[in-house]
């Protein structure tokens, strides 16, 4: 299993705009590794945005994003190597099977195909890995995407809604895992508007409103 | 931070972008494989397209050899056009082109493997369009096969990478199919013209590869400047 790639990710005065739209106004943010960070605040907040920014899916339009000694620019494209999402859509193709689906990612990735048998076994992508995802529960579903959010054994794990539409045992198993890569020492960080899934993970929060940092 | 993220220099960065194609066409010809929906959509427009003209246009075999290039090359290009519609809606059901974009490899490959897919369909589609052309229009494919073969490939290769660096703005925007129509026909009037143009005196002088001299260095300028700018372009069009 790799060595984490770093311990900490760090955001200074981070500023997004969309054309004349602030999403977020200068936030200042310290995820460390072994912990859950949760990141909370009510609708357009700009906890979507501050996810996009941390995966390196968006730059900021202000402020420095550092993942160890990484640059969050300069280095995106080596660090997405070690950056794993999982949202509340499964980044997966539907026609594929989940073992194809996870086969593809593993390449891109270049992981071993026996990370990938791991990463079934552990979130019990049985038999019916070999169907077509178009034909998935949502709680499959969900198994095989965080199979693919951890195929890189991320050092830097993001959440975005992790557990909508998923029944109980699905979100305790969420839960489960979650858990398992705080205990790697990968960090967490979580949007979730499930207040009871938030207070059971996470060690620190990250309160945002109208784009800014809230005082805990 | 032993896996720390590793240099990369510039033959690693050629070697991540041929990987990071290779793959995305492996899969995207595997999803094609099984559901046959890019091909068999387009082939059926494309053969609606060919036997529509044929009993509008079709007045003696000379005429009919003088309208096949048109024909040909408009089922060409709208079919082409629904084949990468098609092609990057799949990318939009349960966000996989966001896995994608997630994905470390550089965003160059994404826009080779996908260039070389949707080149593959649409060329396949071309293997029951041309004949049926010919069987309509009047024309014997053993005396033009050759320059016919060079016009078709240089012209969908231009078509298919002006398509493909456009069409990822589809999976990000709303306007979708629309947007692809409005924004990749006007780009891809030069290989239209000369597709059409050079496939006429192919069809109706009986011209050889060595009188295309001057449509074939066209169409590969055209191809070169696509292929360079998709590969330059694709990060920046995909940005935020």
């Amino acid at each position: 299993m790799p060595v984490r790639a770093f311990d900490e990710v760090k955001g200074e005065g981070l500023v997004k705009l969309y054309g004349r739209t602030r999403a977020l106004g200068g936030v200042d943010v310290t995820l460390r590794a072994g912990e859950v960070a949760g990141i909370a605040g009510p609708h357009g907040s700009g906890k979507s945005t501050l996810l996009s920014l941390l995966s390196l899916e968006a730059r900021p339009t202000r402020g420095a994003l550092r993942f160890g000694a990484f640059d969050g620019h300069r280095d995106r494209r080596r660090l997405r190597r070690h950056i794993g999402v999982l949202s509340h859509q499964a980044m997966l193709y539907p026609d594929l099977s989940a073992a194809e689906n996870l086969a593809f990612f593993a390449g891109l990735l270049g992981v071993s195909a026996d990370r990938v048998a791991v990463l079934r076994e552990r979130f019990e992508v049985g038999t019916y890995g070999e169907r077509a995802v178009r034909t998935y529960s949502r709680g499959q579903l969900q198994r095989v995407a965080l199979a693919r959010a951890l195929l890189g054994a991320p050092s830097l794990l993001l959440l975005d809604e992790p557990s909508t539409g998923l029944d109980t045992r699905g979100i305790d198993r969420l839960e489960e895992a979650v858990r398992a890569e705080r205990e790697r020492g990968a960090i967490v960080a979580l949007v979730t508007h499930d207040a009871r899934f938030a207070d059971a993970l996470a060690d620190a929060r990250v309160s945002l409103r109208r784009g800014k940092r809230e005082a805990a | 931070m032993s896996d720390a993220p590793r240099g990369t220099g510039w033959g690693e960065g050629w070697r991540a972008t041929v990987r990071g194609a290779a793959a995305v066409f492996r899969k995207d010809l595997r999803i094609e494989l099984r559901t046959r929906d890019v091909t068999t959509t387009t082939a059926r427009f494309g053969v609606l397209v060919v036997v529509i003209a044929s009993l509008s246009f079709y007045l003696d075999p000379l005429l009919a050899r003088k309208i096949a290039p048109g024909v040909l090359w408009a089922a060409i290009a709208f079919g082409g056009l629904l084949a990468m519609g098609r092609g990057w809606a799949r990318e939009r059901e349960l966000g996989a082109f966001r896995g994608l974009l997630l994905a470390p490899v550089p965003r160059s490959a994404l826009f080779l493997g996908k260039a070389a897919a949707h080149l593959l369909f649409l060329l396949a589609v071309e293997v029951v369009l041309v004949p049926l052309v010919a069987l309509f229009f009047h024309v014997d494919l053993t005396e033009v096969f050759v320059p016919l073969a060079v016009l078709l490939v240089l012209g969908s290769t231009g078509f298919v990478l002006a398509g493909t660096l456009f069409g990822a703005l589809t999976v990000r925007t709303g306007a979708r199919d629309l947007a692809l129509s409005v924004v990749v026909f006007p780009l891809i009037t030069p290989a239209l013209l000369g597709g059409v143009a050079a496939t006429r005196q192919v069809l109706v002088n009986g011209a050889d590869l060595a009188d295309l001299a001057g449509w074939v260095q066209i169409l590969v300028a055209f191809d070169l400047v696509f292929l360079a700018a998709g590969a330059m372009l694709f990060d920046v069009l995909l940005s935020d």
